[in-house]
């Protein structure tokens, strides 16, 4: 018995000792008790990501070292010469940001120059001048670790400081969207400070931390495990470039890493959190059930905001079953756009039929201008037969299908409706899906199609893990089972980081098509589709043309887009052409908007931005472009 | 005396070669994973802009050379066993070039200290009261609790602790439900600090006692119940010993044995952590960085995690059989 109390004895000293050893933690970082922290003067933002796996790293210009971006760092933080924002911004969506005004090419687009604004501090009170801007070129060149370098050695020749406030960059090659490097579009490549990183050793090993800041906020505290990272206005806000659109108004600024989504909404609810990034449809429709004061992007269904990326059924067009265009589109012919909406989004989904995201302004340079071209479109069936596959009312039809449910949370308005819910889709036509394989040499075995070969027509999806796309995975491969393909849907965690690039799918539900949002420019996702980046099967594929889509349509419009200046109309011709040859070809199944249920509390701060009233701004909150709302916000009581 | 050293001897020699072995399966384990810390890396950076395929090589052949993985699988693990014996496992491959140690310390002591006090309390209560259920087997407060265990016992952890969430967290909110301490106090050996720790750690550290209470009541009693039956129980209660004598010098110290030694397998299984807890409770830990390792093919991180795991059962082992003979006398006569 003795024995026993001493074991007994020292398992309880261990247990103390291990709540010991949890409570010693890093010392060092400060933070300032609650009363520092007033409700009316701090906003708390939801961080969609893990907590940090790197906590006290801030360098986040290397690669790979861990450092967190959506904890406050790039958007409060950091700053770089020119924002687009995805919707309508506060005054246009181009934001002259640190450049004092938009980037001047020469006339063959071999060298670009850069005014930038005076009278900016970083937040040690030193200038910003061009030297932090070559400096930052020339250290991710000389350094091929760094997130930017590869762009940069690619496409600079030199970069020299003309003087304090101009930089001339000269380039390899013509390139007249070499400014999109520096154009935050979610992120961009961040000014570093060359004062602060010229004095430092090994710039691959450094922290930077605290981070000097160029942006209206500096680090308060952040907790040693990373879940929580506090910023404070800079005294001097007024001397940062965010300064032309007003004044941020919380003094300080929360950004919380919560991994349940439930828990997000229960934090929400009891008024601990004013933004959160994403919810799940069922969450959001449960949110605003349970909070006066709490919303999403649209006032009522659908409720989320559609973030200017695609979600599609992508084809691996290397793959020797998706290389006819027929049976690509007999594929999109079996599908129903409304089972899909509902299974996925409960029907909050906004449908786009072309390959350009419904959100921002493209419904109004895209969708709205090609309708009567969509509804005239003919599909020849190899048969001696047309169809015009185009339905234009299936966005209403889903607005009536979920109204029963939600009443008068779901718009009537034409208008409205086309804004929430996207404009048409295809029609679920199976003759027209049989009569196309047919055409190819399929046939039909009881109720299994077969392929040419012999072989059973059948693969395997692959899909997210959980969420909406992994929804919508699911449900279109069961709409292709039952019309006769043999499809597998497949969880897969590693779809972006290695099986999209590597090629190791036969085909998947993501996205490969993502834009500006705020102007009709495609560059964004489409100088990458050039057939120069197609490689060979078994290598990694650059971001994004993950089809692996080759064209010589498509590399004539591309190379005329490079050859166009940015703000030059014929963008939106190119662009056009660009939705008509997709549309001919179909490589990807354009199905729907990224819809984002973002919410926002306005019980301690008002002036967010709506789509209904003023969609000045994207509230997703890993974007960058978020940081604009602090400037548009007050104190609500 | 003498036995006993080259008992503890022999012990400590199998404790090494089973450490040696555990740490080379796992460095080849962790090697052969599909996934490619490099490729990962890649497709965050290059999803930044327009990477042309050159610049993908450029990258690929600076991350290969930085991580120490150009040369042959043999090398890096020699490099390896070279770099364990001092101590250092390499730096992170997601968290470049922080030391993978430095990761795992950070998250180490939130899991220990979480874990080790649910598993004592699940253990101590769980095996008292089973104990007392087993041998007064016409208590009515041991039977209601035997059934409430029997009734929770299955219900799936997420389930108990989501629940908890929604009780505590929103229907009648007074305990926090995400993070290691309140955001507004500095970790520091304070009294608001250490509070704040245990108020945050009161609904993750609860749902694993609900959970893990059960396992140890329902296997001690079964245990007792088989021990009251043996002779020398009648015959100490024949003999006029006292009861609470014979119920826990005589009864539950011999049905502790097999408990002790599944305590101490459940304490090295500590090290892998609480993946759901951490996820549902925003608590820190080391499942969370085991899960977010994994994913990016940070072999270095799942090695350091895996040999502090492998070195802690080794010797938990390690101790109980050296703790053995003095518990059980008849160890102690082999």
């Amino acid at each position: 018995m003795k024995h026993w109390k001493t074991l007994l004895a020292s398992v309880i000293v261990a247990s103390i000792g291990g709540v010991s050893i949890a409570t010693a933690q890093d010392a060092e970082t400060a933070a300032p008790p609650l009363t520092d922290f007033p409700r009316n003067e701090t906003l708390i933002i939801n961080n969609p990501e893990q907590p940090a796996t790197n906590p006290p790293m801030f360098n986040m210009w290397v690669a790979g070292n861990g450092a967190a971006w959506s904890n406050g760092l790039h958007q409060l933080a950091l700053d770089t010469l020119w924002f687009i924002d995805p919707d309508a911004g506060i005054d246009g969506a181009l934001y002259n940001q640190l450049a004092s005004e938009p980037w001047q090419y020469n006339e063959d687009f071999t060298e670009m120059t850069v005014h930038l604004r005076e009278g900016i501090l970083w937040s040690d009170g030193e200038e910003f001048t061009a030297d932090d801007v070559v400096y930052t070129v020339e250290t991710q060149i000389a350094n091929p670790g760094m997130v930017w370098s590869a762009p940069f050695t690619e496409h600079v020749e030199s970069v020299e400081a003309v003087d304090d406030y101009t930089v001339r960059f000269q380039l390899k090659q013509p390139n007249s969207r070499f400014h999109a490097l520096f154009s935050v579009r979610w992120n961009g490549a961040w000014i570093m400070p060359e004062h602060v990183f010229s004095q430092v050793e090994d710039v691959m090993a450094y922290d930077f931390n605290p981070p000097v800041s160029l942006g209206p906020y500096t680090l308060n505290s952040f907790d040693p495990n990373g879940a929580w990272y506090i910023w404070e206005k800079r005294e001097d806000w007024d001397k940062t470039a965010m300064a032309q659109w007003g004044e941020p108004a919380p003094k300080y600024v929360i950004y919380r890493s919560i991994p349940s989504t439930d828990n997000r909404l229960i934090e929400m609810v009891n008024g601990n959190l004013d933004m959160i990034h994403d919810l799940t449809p069922e969450g959001m429709f449960s949110l605003v059930e349970q909070c006066d004061t709490c919303r999403g992007w649209f006032p009522g269904f659908p409720y989320a905001h559609p973030d200017p990326t695609l979600p599609m059924v992508i084809f691996n067009t290397q793959n020797e079953m998706f290389q006819d265009k027929r049976v690509r589109w007999a594929l999109a012919l079996m599908l129903d756009a409304r089972q899909i909406s509902m299974a996925s989004y409960r029907g909050a989904a906004t449908l786009s039929a072309i390959a350009i995201p419904p959100t921002g302004t493209h419904p109004q340079d895209y969708h709205a201008p090609m309708q009567d071209w969509l509804i005239d479109y003919e599909l020849d069936l190899g048969n001696g037969n047309t169809i015009k596959p185009y339905d234009p009312t299936i966005g209403v039809q889903i607005a009536d299908m979920v109204r029963p449910q939600f009443g008068d949370d779901v718009p009537t308005d034409e208008e409205a409706i086309r804004t929430a819910f996207g404009y048409g889709w295809w029609k679920q036509d199976l003759e027209a899906a049989t009569a196309l394989l047919e055409a190819v040499g399929f046939t039909k075995q009881g109720n299994q199609w077969m392929q040419p070969n012999g072989e059973p027509f059948a693969f395997t999806l692959s899909t997210f893990t959980e969420g909406v796309i992994n929804r919508m995975g699911t449900m279109i491969a069961q709409q292709w089972s039952q019309a006769g393909v043999q499809v597998t849907a497949e969880a897969d965690p590693q779809i972006y980081p290695q099986t999209l690039p590597l090629g190791n799918f036969e085909a998947a539900t993501a996205w490969s098509i993502e834009t500006w949002g705020g102007d009709p420019d495609l560059s964004f996702f489409l100088d990458s589709w050039h057939s120069d980046y197609v490689v060979e099967p078994g290598e990694r594929q650059p971001a994004r043309n993950w089809q692996r889509w080759e064209h010589p349509e498509l590399d004539r419009i591309i190379e005329e887009v490079r050859q166009t200046e940015f703000t030059d109309p014929h963008n939106l011709e190119l662009g056009q052409e660009f939705v008509k040859l997709m549309v001919d070809e179909m490589p990807v199944i354009p199905v729907m908007a990224f819809n984002v249920f973002s919410a926002y509390d306005t019980r301690y701060w008002t002036g967010f931005p709506t789509a209904e009233e003023d969609p000045y701004a994207n509230i997703v909150t890993n974007w960058a472009n978020s940081k604009y709302i602090l400037t548009q916000l007050e104190p609500a009581q | 005396m003498r036995g006993y050293l080259r008992f503890a001897l022999k012990r400590l020699l199998q404790l090494l070669a089973v450490v040696f072995a555990g740490i080379s399966a796992a460095f080849f384990i962790s090697h052969l994973s599909p996934i490619s810390p490099v490729e990962s890396i890649i497709g965050r950076v290059s999803g930044q802009s327009s990477y042309s395929p050159q610049a993908i090589q450029s990258l690929r052949d600076t991350l290969t050379e930085l991580f120490g993985l150009s040369v042959p699988l043999h090398e890096q693990y020699f490099n390896f066993l070279g770099r364990f014996v001092r101590g250092d496992l390499g730096p992170s491959l997601i968290a470049f070039p922080t030391p993978a140690m430095q990761l795992v310390m950070l998250a180490l002591p939130w899991t220990v200290g979480l874990m080790v006090v649910q598993i004592v309390i699940a253990w101590l209560v769980g095996n008292i009261l089973g104990g007392l259920a087993g041998y007064y087997q016409n208590s009515r407060f041991l039977k209601a609790f035997g059934i409430v265990a029997i009734g929770i016992q299955p219900i799936p952890y997420y389930i108990v602790a989501f629940l908890m969430v929604i009780v505590f967290g929103f229907l009648w909110p007074v305990l926090p439900i995400s993070g290691g301490f309140a955001m507004n106090v500095r970790p520091s050996f304070t009294p608001e600090f250490i509070l704040s720790v245990l108020g945050h750690s009161i609904l993750p550290a609860s749902s694993l006692v609900i959970v893990g209470l059960g396992t140890w009541f329902l296997g001690m009693r079964a245990l007792v119940s088989n021990i009251v039956t043996e002779d020398y129980v009648t015959y100490a209660e024949l003999a006029g010993v006292r009861q609470q004598r014979i119920v826990f010098g005589y009864v539950i110290r011999n049905a502790m044995v097999p408990q002790l030694t599944a305590l101490a397998m459940t304490l090295g299984a500590i090290f892998s952590g609480t993946i759901i807890t951490e996820q549902v409770f925003a608590y820190p830990g080391l499942g969370s960085l085991l899960v977010r390792a994994v994913n990016g093919g940070d072999s270095a991180v799942v090695l350091a995690v895996s040999c502090i795991a492998i070195i802690a059962v080794a010797t938990a082992i390690f101790l109980i059989d050296m703790i053995h003979p003095l518990l059980d006398p008849r160890v102690r006569a082999e």
